[in-house]
């Protein structure tokens, strides 16, 4: 089901509803699991057999991981949870796409092996649930947490329907005790939930759909070399429609579920204002990164074992990361620019630090949520910073081309027709095209400038309550004129 | 945050938002709007499905726009008691619904397939049947979309100003008046009034567009522009008769499960009819056709009741012929064809 459909109201109204009836805790439970299931299998109800498989599994092997004292075992434990869950990933996910690499290798060996095309279907949000399922076990191994008595408290942690099928990927610890005691919204939560809802709707519906997604499709479908504002115009239609199509459905889920008394972690603190690329991954996509850092960065030593091991962990990291977002080499690209650039980032300051040079690193402002793989380093606002940002978002761009370019040739030729212009050229963008995305992308930047240090209920909270009240009506009729129909979120396809 | 200040903006928000939307909707209905819906792949999902219909119950309908406009389907379910499945799309090529259809095994109805043949015998790759965006809606629908379906079935009924192509804020964005840029075709901007639709998929011409040649003119620039008037066929012989091979297996796919396939060739006039006619010359197109495929087909200028239409814009029927022709076309069918339909068509 999708926050962004007629068919999410009429679902979110009721649970509201038989939310706040006058039930025994475990039968609101029930009722939330039961809303759960309901809404992962308006999609397509086979695969809510998945969910339920890599449920129950997983709350056995956590129980008997917890309570195993005997190495072996607890590792056979583990392996059987790992090949479980990523076996499952592996399959639904990586299965064409591994026997497409597989052929290809195998016919530049001089076999002639030609399979038919796989024709499988990717369930909805199997790498977000997979992750979720995932940090528990692992939790359970190392016995970092408790875990879950019951069965109904962690069928509801895996499947609760706001963090379901796109995030924020939840960790055990901050959502299992908030199923352990009666929880409602009072009707300040439910305000400040439905604010975070319209807002999130806002962005999807309004600004990723309705101004972006015609520019950025226009250029990325063009077939051959773009005039350079062509290019230009595309690429950056592409990052503001991915930040708010993403970020969108995240304020969308914290909001669905605050409006029910639940609190979920922030996904997004104004990744456009970032200054480096630690930086960047400290406020894109958090629960992700932060996911990455602790199960993997670490696991493979993290900063622990020398300045090239770091390098290689950091790589590593960032291009498993990019394969975790899709099953395709122009992903795994995407994500080997980042490490590049955290390991250069990470060069400089070893450098600057070494030679006794002032690092950026200045008094501590307010600490926003840890998720970078590095420790955490606080800009101000100053012009020298907002610079660094702009360059820093300039360098995101170039990424983006290899995240959305179908192939890598495709992704060539965009950025040969981002850096070099040839008015011969094909244009392909409408001048009113144009206008979108030069008025959109420069205030989407100067906001998360403008609100880099803060959060979003904060600066409503601050402003009057008729200008709030204007604010909001403005989304609410946005939303209302935008009338797109109901179109997926892009992260659902990862 | 202070308490209270989120409450009270909420309810501010919600206020002024019904404010804002009802008095533009009291606008548009006051400028004499009326109710439309959108045409989109999730309408198109809706009639597709129903194609399991037992065949002497219901008929299907394929093509491009001129059977959207030319049959009127109220008139044809009065008259014959049997249920219109429009599945034609506006511009569209009919091909690939045509072969989309003789692929699925649990279709046996009957079919009315409508050639305009600058749309039907243009290139056609069995691709196009796999990248269709509204066949792979259908294929892939989930139900939560059938639910959404419904839901706004609801609302657009109700609401003039759900109608997104013409009061979406995209749409209204598409009438600033910006210059164009060198090199950018810009879209065909028909008129509001030429192509409005109803909820059973019936296009239709409202009548300040019958009644007024200026906005007739506008659409007769376009289909010049457009190319539609001057169109030659592109296809060499090979490609032709490859072709024709292609519609002949699709029909016979059909044929073979009990359905039946009938194809029609709606009227035209004017500039339109004259390029039509020496672009494909109907020995080497529609007669083909028919004797490849063992269909029958009804050609509009072989009926004398069919012949005497004139199109305002050269290629679709305004509504009052539009019954006119739903109204000769089943006594042609019943008398030429053969058809039988379950109620008695004394109406006529």
């Amino acid at each position: 089901m999708l926050f962004n459909s007629y068919t999410f109201i009429v679902f979110f109204i009721i649970v509201l509803i038989l939310h706040n009836l006058p039930f025994s805790w475990k039968t609101k439970k029930i009722n939330l699991l039961i809303a759960s299931y309901v809404f992962y299998a308006a999609w397509n109800p086979p695969f809510i057999l998945l969910l339920w498989l890599s449920t129950v599994v997983d709350f056995f092997v956590g129980r008997a991981l917890y309570a195993q004292e005997n190495k072996h075992k607890k590792k056979l434990l583990l392996v059987i949870s790992l090949i479980g869950n990523l076996g499952m990933l592996c399959f639904f996910k990586y299965g064409g796409f591994l026997l497409e690499n597989f052929t290809f290798l195998v016919n530049a060996l001089g076999f002639n092996f030609h399979p038919a095309k796989p024709n499988i279907i990717l369930p909805a949000g199997i790498s977000f649930y997979t992750f979720t399922t995932l940090c528990y076990t692992i939790d359970m191994y190392k016995k970092k947490s408790k875990p879950v008595e019951s069965m109904l408290n962690f069928s509801l942690f895996v499947t609760f329907f706001p963090h379901l099928v796109a995030g924020p990927i939840v960790r055990p610890p901050q959502l299992v005790p908030q199923f352990e005691s009666p929880r409602k919204a009072n009707t300040q939560q439910l305000f400040q939930g439905l604010f975070l809802l319209t807002l999130g709707l806002f962005m999807k519906v309004f600004l990723a759909d309705g101004m972006l997604s015609g520019p950025a499709n226009n250029s990325f479908a063009a077939t051959t070399a773009l005039q350079s504002i062509d290019a230009w115009m595309g690429v950056l239609a592409f990052s503001g429609q991915i930040f708010f199509d993403f970020a969108g459905y995240s304020l969308c889920a914290i909001g669905a579920a605050l409006c029910l008394g639940f609190v979920l972690p922030n996904n997004f603190l104004y990744p456009y204002a970032a200054v480096g690329f630690t930086d960047f991954w400290r406020r894109w996509h958090i629960t992700l990164s932060s996911w990455l850092r602790d199960y993997l960065y670490i696991p493979l030593g993290g900063n622990r074992a020398g300045k090239y091991r770091t390098y290689f962990n950091l790589m590593i990291t960032m291009l498993l990361g990019g394969l975790w977002h899709g099953a395709k080499w122009t992903f795994v690209a995407w994500g080997a620019l980042h490490g590049l650039y955290l390991c250069i980032e990470k060069a400089v300051r070893d450098i600057r630090k070494s030679s006794g040079v002032k690092t950026l690193i200045t008094a501590p402002e307010r600490k926003v949520v840890m998720a970078s793989f590095t420790p955490e380093i606080n800009h101000p606002k100053n012009l020298k910073n907002f610079i660094l940002a702009l360059g820093t978002f300039f360098l995101v761009n170039v990424t983006w081309v290899f995240f959305r370019s179908t192939d890598f040739s495709s992704a060539w030729r965009m950025l040969h027709s981002m850096f070099i212009n040839n008015p011969k050229n094909t244009a392909v963008l409408t001048s009113l095209e144009i206008y979108k995305v030069g008025i959109i992308i420069p205030l989407l930047v100067i906001t998360h400038w403008l609100m880099r240090n803060t959060q979003a209920l904060t600066v409503a909270g601050k402003m009057p309550w008729w200008l709030l009240g204007l604010v909001w009506s403005a989304m609410i009729i946005l939303i209302l004129l935008s009338q797109n129909a109901s179109s997926a979120f892009i992260y659902f396809q990862f | 945050m202070q308490t209270g200040t989120i409450i009270r903006a909420g309810f501010l928000a919600i206020i002024l938002s019904i404010l804002v939307m009802v008095s533009w909707e009291i606008h548009l209905r006051n400028q004499g709007n009326k109710i439309y819906y959108d045409d989109n792949e999730a309408m198109w999902a809706h009639y597709r499905g129903m194609v399991y219909e037992p065949s002497d119950k219901s008929t299907v309908f394929l093509g491009s726009s001129r059977i959207k406009f030319d049959l009127d389907i109220p008139t044809w379910q009065n008259i014959t008691g049997n249920h219109v499945i429009q599945l034609a799309n506006v511009g569209s090529d009919p091909v690939p619904y045509l072969m989309d259809l003789a692929d699925d095994k649990k279709f046996k109805g009957t079919l009315v397939v409508d050639v305009t043949e600058g749309l039907f015998f243009s290139d056609f790759s069995p691709e196009d049947v796999a990248t269709d965006k509204k066949i792979n809606y259908f294929k892939k629908i989930t139900p939560t979309q059938r639910f959404s379906f419904r839901v706004n079935h609801v609302l657009e009924s109700q609401f003039v100003f759900l109608d997104q192509d013409r009061y979406s804020i995209n749409s209204m964005m598409d009438e600033l008046p910006l210059a164009h840029r060198p090199g950018i075709k810009p879209e065909p901007d028909f008129p509001d009034d030429f192509g409005v639709v109803d909820f059973n998929r019936q296009s239709y011409m409202t009548p300040r567009f019958v009644a007024d040649t200026s906005l007739q003119n506008r659409v007769k620039a376009i289909w010049v522009c457009l190319g539609r008037v001057m169109a030659a066929p592109t296809s060499s012989a090979g490609k032709l008769d490859s072709f024709f091979n292609v519609i002949k297996v699709a029909t016979d796919k059909i044929k073979s499960r009990g359905g039946h396939v009938l194809f029609l060739r709606t009227p035209s006039s004017g500039p339109m009819l004259e390029n039509e006619k020496k672009g494909y010359p109907r020995a080497k197109y529609w007669d083909r056709l028919l004797a490849v495929t063992g269909c029958p087909g009804i050609y509009y200028a072989d009926y004398p009741t069919l012949s005497n239409f004139v199109c305002p814009e050269w290629s679709h029927l305004k509504p009052e012929d539009a019954k006119i022709y739903t109204k000769e076309l089943i006594k042609i069918l019943q008398k030429d064809k053969g058809w039988t339909f379950s109620k008695k068509s004394n109406s006529i």
